[in-house]
């Protein structure tokens, strides 16, 4: 390390996690990682360019989406590495330290991070998303009325533009309680549990869930009968990870 | 609803990625950086990113 380097933080972890755990995982800038220790804690960190970090640069490079890509993708497969091996709690992308002995000032200074590694210790992260095609779910509401199709007469139109109408809010109204009672159903199987923003306008559920390593099939279950109970009405689920706790690890739960 | 082209489907998983990298996760002060990454300048980023996954939506719906 220079003096033109700077030390990426990608999270924390106990002070007696084997290094091993992240041995051979390549870093930002293909860097080595290494642990930074202190009193009980250890911050994941590796070697990286000041030219790039550094605060007038930096701006410049948060706007190059193919930069950003880059080091976000480096920044989760430091912290995935300890996945199922060792409890981590993630930093928020861009922590950047002058050196060792200004890391481990940070870690005296945080005596909580301790406190919140334990409360994450063997539990697991998961997404659901649960998508709706409102085609479909349409489709279901015309039949289950028993539509009658085509008359020319204006009456028939306005009957039809009322209905349309009527079908408008029913769709709204399943999406509305499905995202609901499929939220609590997989917050059954968690120990804690997160609704995000949707991302999209057919996404009904932006969920994450922190469950017990042991009940991950528990979680798989619930996504598989969501998925059959609801596939008629035109909605798909979909989990991800297990991903390290990013939802989990700040006191803030967004709504 | 027909299954995403293995590229969307990449970008997607990128965008639930990038959401969690940046905006989860604990936030310390005494970062040098942390305030620039810490609101707008990575939106523009992320901003980039969305606007490349619905331009690889519509040629997927094509």
């Amino acid at each position: 390390m220079t003096a033109a380097d700077a030390l990426y933080v990608y999270g924390v972890v106990r002070s007696d996690t084997p290094a091993d755990v992240f041995a051979g995982v390549e870093g930002m800038d293909d860097g080595p990682v290494r642990l930074v220790g202190a009193d009980g804690v250890a911050a994941i960190a590796s070697s990286v360019p000041l030219a790039e970090f550094d605060t007038d640069v930096l701006e410049l490079n948060l706007k190059d989406g193919a930069w950003l890509e880059q080091k976000v993708q480096a920044h989760n497969r430091v912290l995935a590495a300890a996945v199922r091996k060792a409890t981590v709690l993630p930093l928020r992308f861009g922590a950047i330290y002058r050196g060792e002995d200004h890391v481990r000032t940070m870690l005296g200074e945080r005596p909580e991070l301790e406190a919140q590694l334990a409360r994450l210790e063997g539990l697991l992260e998961f997404g659901v998303k649960a998508m709706l095609d409102s085609e479909v779910l349409r489709t279901r509401l015309e039949e289950s009325r028993g539509v009658e199709a085509d008359e020319g007469s204006g009456r028939a139109y306005m009957l039809r533009k009322g209905l349309a109408r009527e079908l408008d809010e029913e769709v709204r109204a399943f999406a509305a309680t499905c995202a609901e009672a499929s939220h609590e159903r997989l917050a059954a199987v968690a120990v804690d549990a997160r609704v995000n923003p949707a991302q999209s306008p057919e996404m009904l559920l932006n969920g994450a869930y922190l469950v017990e390593a042991g009940r991950e099939d528990a979680l798989r279950r619930t996504v598989d009968e969501l998925n059959k109970q609801f596939r008629p009405d035109g909605v798909a689920y979909e989990v991800t990870g297990p991903w390290p706790p990013y939802n989990f690890a700040g006191e803030e739960s967004e709504g | 609803m027909s299954s995403p082209s293995p590229a969307l489907q990449q970008q997607v998983t990128l965008v639930e990625l990038v959401d969690r990298v940046l905006n989860k996760g604990v936030a310390l002060t005494g970062d040098i950086t942390l305030s620039v990454a810490g609101v707008d300048l990575v939106y523009v980023g992320l901003r980039l990113l969305l606007a490349s996954v619905s331009t690889l939506e519509q040629l997927d719906a094509e």
